[in-house]
Formats: C-alpha cells, structure tokens, sequence
C-alpha cells in the first residue's frame, strides 16, 4: 500500500490499511494491532530528502550535490501531466529547455515551464509566471499552459505543429 | 422524503450526502440493484420508466434527475449550496451541474464496467473521462486564482455535491486522480466538511480526529 | 514447466440465480469460459476449445474446474442448517491477485481504518492472541478464537459489542468467516469469500451468506456485505507487489498477522502459486 493513501497527525504519517505510523527519519512509531508494542527500530520506510523553495517542493534522487535553483522573479501557478516527452513540449512551445526549464511568450505573457520527464511519454510540467502577475495574467497563463499542451500531445501523437 | 437508493451507486450517494449535509433525513428504500437489477422491475419502472436509480419521492414530487434532488434538498433546507448570489455565481452552477453528466457518462460508466462488468468500450470511457477530469482540474485552477476554492465560489454549492463522487471514485473505473492536484485538494476541502459523509470506495479522512489513546487489551 | 497445483480445484464462475440459456463469457486462470443452463436444466460449463468442464452447483453458485477435481467441493455443513437465510451477494471485480482478496479476508487488524464505525474503530484497534493451525485432517487452514470490538458487527447488531470469529481456508481462492451471531447465541453466522481466478492479477469475487436473521429485509443484507467487500476493493488494488508474495522478507508479518502467515505457508506447501511470487523469481 502506497503511504500517499494515507493520513497525517501533527507529524506522523500513517498507512491507510493497518494505521502504522511512521515519523519523519521513517521509523515505525506504532503499530495500532499491538498498542503495547513499541515497534523494533528495523521496521522504517524509505525517505527522501525534501526542501521547500521558492514554493516549489524539491526532492533528490540520492545525496544532493548543491540546493536546488532559485526560481527569482516567478511564483508558481500550477503543474500539469502532460502525455508526451520533453522534445514534443520544446517542439510546442518553440524553444529549447536548458537545465528542466523551458520558456514559452505566449501573448505578451511569459511562461516558465520546469520539466520533469515521467518516463519516456509523459512529463510533468510545472508552470511558473511572474510573481507580479495579477489574476487575469494567471487565468490566461493557465489557459495558455492548456494550449501548449494539447499542441504537445498533438505532436506527439503524429498531427502536424501548429 | 423517500430515496430508492444503492449503496454503491454514486448518483444516489449523492443525494444522501447533500441531505447529509443540508440536514435533512431520508427515508431510504434500498433497492437491489446488483445483482437484482430491481430497477428494472415493474415496481421502480412504474415510477421511473427511463430504469434509472436514484428516485426521489416527495408527496407528488417524483424526480429521477440527481441534479434536479440536489437543487430540491437545498432550495428546501439549504438555500446557500444553491450559489445563486451573482449572476455570474449562478451560470457557473449550472455549468457544472450540466458538466456533471459528463462525469456520470465517462467515469461513471468506465467504474462500472471495472467493478461490476457492465458492457462498455472500456478504453473510450477512459479516455472520456480523463478530458473531464482535465477541464474540472483547469476550472478548478482558475477558482483557485480566484480566490474561491470550490466550482462556483468560494463556498461548496450543489454544483461540488453533483461532481464530487463520480470524480473521487475515479480510481474504481481505472482512471488515477495522480495528475490533478487541484482536484485532490477540493476533493479533500469537500470530505472534511461538517456533515460529510462516505460511501464505500471513499476513506475516511482519519487526520480528522486526533490520535486516539490506545486501548490496550483486557486479555 | 511444472503442473499448475491450482488447476484441478473448483472455482465459483457465476451465480446459480442467473444462469440462463444464452449463457455468460468469463475466464478462469486465463483460459475463456463459457457458463450456460443446459437443455436439461443443468449447468453446462465450456473451456476454450469448447471441451467440456466439471461443474456442481453449491452455496448459490455454479463451480467448475480447469483440470480434474480430486475431491468433491469442500462442504460447509451449515449451509443445510434449517432456518438460515441464504444471501447472494453478487460479483464485484477486483484488480488483484486472487490470492490477496483471500488474503485480506482473513485480516482483522484493518477493520478501524479500512471499515471505520462499522467493523472497527478506533482507539479499539488491539488484535488479541488467537489461535491458528493447519488441520491435517480436512488439509484446511483454521484461525479461532478471533476477537475484535466492533462497532456495527452485522445488519443485525445495535451498538458496539466484542465479535467473536473464526476463520477456515478449506481451498486456495476461498475462504468461510464464522461471525458471533446476535440474534442466535450459539450459533454461527456464516460469510463466505469465493473468489473466481481470471487472471494471477485479476478476480471475480462472489461474497455469499448463510446467516441467522429474520428481520432484516434481504436487499439491506447484500447491500451491508457489498459495502464491506467495495471498502476493500481499492486497498486490495492498491497493493504491492500485484501478487502475493509466499517467501518470508519482503512484507513484515506481527503476531495479529498469524492466519496470512499459515495460509502463505500451507499455499507453498501446496504449490498453489497462480496469483503468488517467490522470492527466487
């Protein structure tokens, strides 16, 4: 059973199945069938190392080398699954990604887009814009980020660009 | 008021979680849907020729449209999940409640061929019903930036109880709610509701309550 | 490759109630059925290359077999008991191992977090020692003397009371829970769990009751246990590995988890592996 199907209380996460809860360092707390158990430290699940930046949440696969990027000057607005690969976003958007980011204008409106390929068909888009952009520039840049996603796919499954 | 209902039908739970919600008791009439298929009886099809489930009895009152029992619950008992405010408020409702059909079509469908191996184009449902779950995610983005946090404003409506089962039970049908963070997190603001109430295929949200003192054993 | 040890049990492929002349398409361990009502009235069960299968009728159900049946099915000796209702639940698929719906059937520890305000609840959530054993005799896993506080233990239960179960394995995809049964003292209520294999990661499960109970309307019965089976259904889903693993290691079992223990242990020895892993592989 996925943990993500599960509960938190003050800072321990919990298994929906059998309610084994487990702390932060991912050692068993308790075990809910034997209350009286405190349970052996060789129980624990794997964990990984989060940071909050920027109001993006970063995790590294293994030791990371150096914190993650400042994203200056952008807030995000939301992230997306798109089911095509990075080079199908890039051939959508008209530009090439350096470092995870790719830049698309769309309008006047500057989209950030950071990249995380899921796979070798899908990736999950995160779309930052402008940390002054006011509600009306954020609904068009969430309806822009819509466009070049359904161009991504469309290209992605063999249509035409454009 | 009398509901011919099934447990695991999510038109009819939601109509018991808006009554839930709106305070209203039900008199509830179970009906055997599966494996009975009573709905298709001459007693259900008396009242509701189309065959369909939830029926909805009120004095004269008989409704088979959930939408329409939404609107009839809070009109009666809860004029304020009908978000009617501002005309804008009140298109955005309807929008939804339309929407919600969609819904019914596409994942309600695809949960019961998954489930209880009604005929259908599985992977056509599927795909229905990942671009409906799509447009709630971008409708739901846009609220957010608004400001408001369910469908139609910034408090729940009959619009979030029309879309919200056949939506969190998704997974039943084979469609993962994984790439829609904004869904999840309405989702969540509808089950910690005062009043709330599950079906089977929805959890508990046990954050809700404390962590109980444990009970050890008198054995 | 070895012999399937699974292919000569019988499995539930459609319920008794419903068989009729036009038959039904299913499967069994990946092998297309057909289940019809022959001329004669009788079940009439086909494989894929239209070869004739075993086929009984018991417990609401049509059973039938792959292979070549040793035994008669197991019996459940209640089933006869006068004055006991018998309750067809219907079928609900479930993206699983045939073997983990057994699995979760025998799992007690769950009920406060998974079937919350009516088989458990919270802070109740203490498994007391019971007892399991294999029985040589019948070659059928038994657990007794299972207690459990539950909030709403049956249709017919008001308020939370201690239940008392025991559970018996009597083949590997089905299993018989035996309920404290308010309204008869003594007596058992009889749930069973018969899971039709389609595939190692894919079921058909047809939950089915012989219960003590007069008052309780029969739709309120099926619609209790099909609650109980759907709250199930996407944690079984839900689960990994897709299929049970037999070999100690990869899941962490605690004394509350002794029944799966012996029921992992006596599918092993069996050799009753459709829907299970070993470590080796």
């Amino acid at each position: 059973m996925r943990l993500s199907h599960g509960f938190v209380r003050g800072e321990t996460l919990s298994c929906i199945y059998h309610g084994w809860g487990y702390a932060q360092e991912g050692n068993c707390l308790r075990i809910p069938a034997h209350p009286a158990l405190t349970p052996p430290d060789t129980i624990r699940v794997a964990t990984q190392h989060v940071e909050d930046g920027d109001g993006v949440i970063w995790i590294s696969a293994g030791e990371a080398a150096a914190p993650p990027p400042r994203l200056d000057g952008v807030a995000p607005l939301r992230s997306m699954m798109v089911e095509a690969n990075v080079a199908a976003l890039e051939a959508a958007a008209g530009a090439k990604a350096a470092g995870g980011l790719l830049d698309h204008s769309n309008d006047g409106l500057t989209l950030r887009l950071l990249l995380a390929p899921d796979g070798e068909a899908r990736t999950l888009m995160h779309v930052l814009v402008g940390e002054d952009a006011n509600p009306t520039e954020r609904i068009a840049a969430s309806r822009a980020a819509e466009t070049l996603r359904r161009a991504a796919e469309r290209i992605r499954s063999g249509g035409a660009v454009q | 008021m009398k509901l011919y209902d099934y447990v695991l039908s999510p038109s009819c739970y939601k109509v018991r979680l808006m009554a839930a919600l709106a305070g209203v008791k039900l008199s509830i009439r179970p009906v055997d849907f599966h494996p009975g298929a009573e709905h298709r009886g001459p007693e259900l099809m008396a009242l509701n020729p189309a065959g369909s489930i939830p029926i909805l009895e009120d004095g004269d009152l008989v409704l088979t449209e959930s939408s329409a029992m939404l609107v009839y619950l809070a009109t009666k008992a809860a004029p304020q999940w009908l978000g009617n405010d501002t005309a804008v408020q009140a298109a955005r409702v309807q929008q939804w409640l339309s929407f919600s059909h969609r819904l019914t079509a596409s994942l309600g469908a695809a949960r019961l061929h998954e489930m209880l191996l009604r005929p259908g184009n599985i992977d056509a449902l599927k795909g229905q019903g990942t671009a409906a779950l799509r447009e709630l995610e971008a409708g739901l983005v846009e609220q957010s930036i608004r400001g408001q946090r369910f469908l139609a404003s910034d408090r729940p409506t009959v619009a979030d109880i029309a879309c919200f089962p056949y939506v969190a039970l998704a997974p039943d049908g084979e469609v993962s709610l994984d790439p829609y963070p904004t869904i999840r997190l309405w989702s969540r603001a509808i089950r910690g509701l005062d009043g709330f109430i599950e079906m089977p295929g929805i959890h508990r949200l046990h954050e809700l309550k404390p962590e109980p003192v444990p009970e050890v054993g008198e054995a | 490759m070895t012999r399937n040890a699974m292919i000569d049990e019988w499995y539930p492929v459609g319920l008794a109630s419903q068989l009729d002349a036009h038959g039904r398409g299913t499967a069994l361990m990946g092998e297309p059925i057909e289940v019809r009502c022959g001329e004669d009235g009788t079940a009439k069960v086909t494989g894929g290359n239209g070869r004739v299968l075993p086929t009984c009728i018991r417990y609401g159900h049509v059973w039938s077999s792959l292979g070549d049946p040793k035994k008669p099915l197991f019996a459940i000796p209640e089933a006869d008991q006068p004055g006991r209702r018998l309750v067809d639940v219907g079928v609900v698929r479930v993206r699983c191992s045939p073997l983990r719906a057994v699995e979760n059937f025998l799992d007690i520890a769950h009920f406060p977090f998974v079937h919350t305000d009516i088989l458990g609840s919270e802070p109740h959530t203490e498994v007391q020692n019971y007892k399991v054993e294999i029985r040589e005799d019948e070659d059928e896993v038994w657990a007794t003397q299972v207690k459990f506080y539950q909030p709403q233990a049956a249709k017919s239960a008001e308020g939370g009371i201690t239940t008392e179960y025991m559970y018996r394995v009597p083949a590997p995809t089905c299993s018989i829970l035996y309920k404290t049964c308010p309204p008869h003292p003594g007596e058992w209520d009889v749930i069973t769990l018969f899971v039709q294999p389609l595939a190692e990661d894919l079921c058909d499960v047809w939950p089915w009751m012989a219960l003590f109970d007069d008052e309780t309307p029969m739709t309120d019965l099926i619609h209790f246990q099909q609650t109980i089976f759907v709250q199930d259904r996407s944690i079984l889903e839900n689960q990994i590995p897709r299929l049970l693993p037999l070999d100690p290691g990869m899941e962490i079992p605690t004394r509350a988890d002794l029944t799966s223990v012996a029921y992992r242990r006596w599918l092993k020895r069996h050799g009753y592996t459709y829907g299970a892993q070993l470590v080796a592989q």
